[in-house]
């Protein structure tokens, strides 16, 4: 157990941050070429790497963005690893680090949470902030006990289309088919994205009327949705 | 009052029935959502619910007609009070054959039978019978007690507006769009935010990486974690997905983010992996160090630092410096 797990958050992260400003330094974008980093250990990976998948954000076991919890499962091209496997469900149990899923199809499984599981419910959190009751999504390897060890697990996200119908400092309404969604706006958190542009935190372009695409945490509670991102098409503002 | 209420009925009706008649009538989504409204299931044929949903369109524009021109008699009145009885037997009808259909009654949005439909069909059977009891002509009504006359069909409008099939978009969101235009957008303070982040954070830009500064790293100062930029991480995450850096080592990750911070213009960005295979594969973690303000919009080649470190021992696994 190195210091860096037994230090609080602080220490934690001070020391990660010394190790990952140690890292080489890749510049660029795309693929890598076998030889833009140093000959090492990286080197039979790399080479791998120049064929992934073509996904965006892509790892071998699948995406990792939050939207990816929506994208089909990657089959691996490396024959070494195993295929990943997929749950979904709402939480009906918690189990020390076991969750017990009952899936939206009858079915039901068991999820295995591990300190290399990265957990998304809003923004990236711990095990700690999962609750009974919550809506899941995860992906992982299937282990002999026929628990599912899970690489990434997204909480209560929720991905859809809406149709801005008022904008307030704190919340945005938002109707999505014949239902009313509270979409919360979170301080330094919630981003935008205009057309293809990279996502910001400037939402004062979003108006009345705009369609978007809408990324965030459902809160069971209250039905409403922490909005993560808020994707509009160009040329906003314009009224419909 | 009740008098000039009763004397102008045939304007309000018409006003009702006009362009919810032109709208069945002319109304392009009329084919499109008949096979989705009661009446449907009535007909048991949607073409033949569009059809007739098209005849009542027709016979509300002609009543409309009717009731604002000369020469004044009961019938249309009449007419229009048993068209909104027929109405509140129709949605009867449909509240219990299919709740969830629309009622057609509009023939533009699909409005789910509420009890405003119900109230429309009421109003124009109410407003049916005050015109077939009407004495005189709306318009000399309305000559005599011009004020009282406004005021009164202005009342109406807003209580008939209220009652439409889509209140959402016909006055809340007018309404709503109306505040944001007199007080300003509620949300104008995050683009200042965003314009104004670089310049109170020089640090950002002077500690980006440059493309030789792969050596030892700076000593910087830790600052609060999480610390504002204009940045969201999102648009950091995007920036490091495109990025030759994350395709080097894209096969060693298995999580999404697990975590990231802010730490003297840079921002960390955690994942954890598993490096090697078999036997000697082993848990590791993959950190990225990038610039807190950089993202896809303003940096075209992305200068990422790559570190797998044993996520037991934290000690360095790959040679990559």
């Amino acid at each position: 157990m190195s210091a860096y797990r037994t230090g609080d958050t602080l220490a934690r992260r001070r020391f990660l941050t010394a190790a990952a400003l140690r890292g080489a330094t890749v510049i660029g974008t795309g693929a890598l070429s076998a030889s833009a980093l140093s000959t090492g250990v990286l080197g039979t990976r790399v080479a791998g790497a120049t064929g992934t998948t073509g996904v965006i954000g892509a790892t071998a076991l699948g995406a990792v963005d939050a939207d990816a919890a929506f994208a089909a499962p990657i089959r691996p091209l490396d024959p070494a690893v195993a295929e990943s496997a997929f749950a979904e469900g709402r939480i009906a149990a918690i189990n020390g680090d076991v969750l017990e899923v009952a899936g939206s199809y009858g079915d039901h499984s068991r999820v295995r949470i591990t300190g290399a599981t990265s957990v998304w419910k809003g923004r990236a959190t711990t095990a700690a902030d999962i609750e009974t009751g919550d809506g899941l999504y995860a992906r992982g390897l299937p282990l002999p006990d026929g628990t599912l060890a899970t690489d990434a697990v997204w909480v209560n996200i929720v991905n859809l289309h809406a149709t801005i119908r008022g904008i307030e400092r704190t919340r945005l309404h938002l109707a999505h088919g014949q239902h009313e969604i509270i979409g919360n706006l979170m301080a330094e958190r919630t981003s935008a994205a205009y057309g293809d542009a990279s996502p910001t935190a400037d939402l004062s372009r979003l108006t009345i009327g705009q369609s978007a695409q809408v990324l965030g945490a459902w809160r069971p509670s209250d039905g409403s949705v922490d909005l993560v991102r808020v994707a509009v098409a160009p040329g906003a503002g314009r009224r419909r | 009052m009740s008098a000039l209420a009763r004397d102008l009925a045939p304007l309000v009706l018409a006003g009702v029935l006009g362009p919810a008649g032109a709208g069945k009538l002319f109304g392009r989504g009329t084919a499109r959502q008949a096979p989705r409204t009661a009446l449907a299931r009535l007909l048991r044929d949607g073409g033949r619910a569009a059809l007739v949903l098209r005849v009542l369109g027709a016979v509300e524009l002609l009543l409309a007609a009717a009731l604002l021109a000369p020469p004044t008699t009961p019938l249309p009145g009449a007419a229009a009070a048993l068209l909104g009885a027929g109405f509140l037997g129709y949605l009867g009808y449909a509240r219990a054959a299919a709740p969830g259909s629309s009622c057609g009654c509009t023939a533009r949005q699909e409005a789910p039978l509420t009890w405003r439909a119900f109230a429309r069909a009421a109003a124009v059977l109410a407003g049916g019978a005050a015109a077939a009891l009407a004495r005189q002509p709306w318009w000399t009504a309305a000559a005599r007690h011009p004020a009282a006359a406004a005021c009164l069909v202005l009342a109406a409008a807003v209580v008939l507006t209220a009652l439409s099939a889509n209140p959402e978009r016909r006055w809340r969101m007018p309404l709503r769009r109306l505040r944001l235009r007199i007080a300003g957008h509620p949300l104008a303070a995050t683009a200042t935010a965003t314009a104004v982040a670089p310049a109170t954070t020089p640090a950002t830009t002077q500690v980006a990486v440059p493309p030789d500064a792969a050596g030892a790293p700076p000593p910087v100062p830790l600052t609060a974690a999480g610390a504002r930029t204009a940045v969201p991480v999102a648009a950091t995450v995007e920036l490091l997905e495109r990025s030759r850096a994350w395709q080097s080592v894209s096969r060693v990750v298995r999580s999404a983010l697990m975590d990231h911070w802010d730490d003297g213009g840079w921002r960390i960005l955690q994942f954890a992996g598993v490096y090697g295979g078999g036997t000697a594969a082993r848990p590791v973690l993959v950190l990225f160090a990038m610039d807190a303000a950089a993202s896809l919009d303003t940096v075209r080649e992305p200068a990422v630092r790559v570190s797998v470190i044993d996520a037991d021992s934290g000690a360095p696994v790959m040679a990559t410096a």
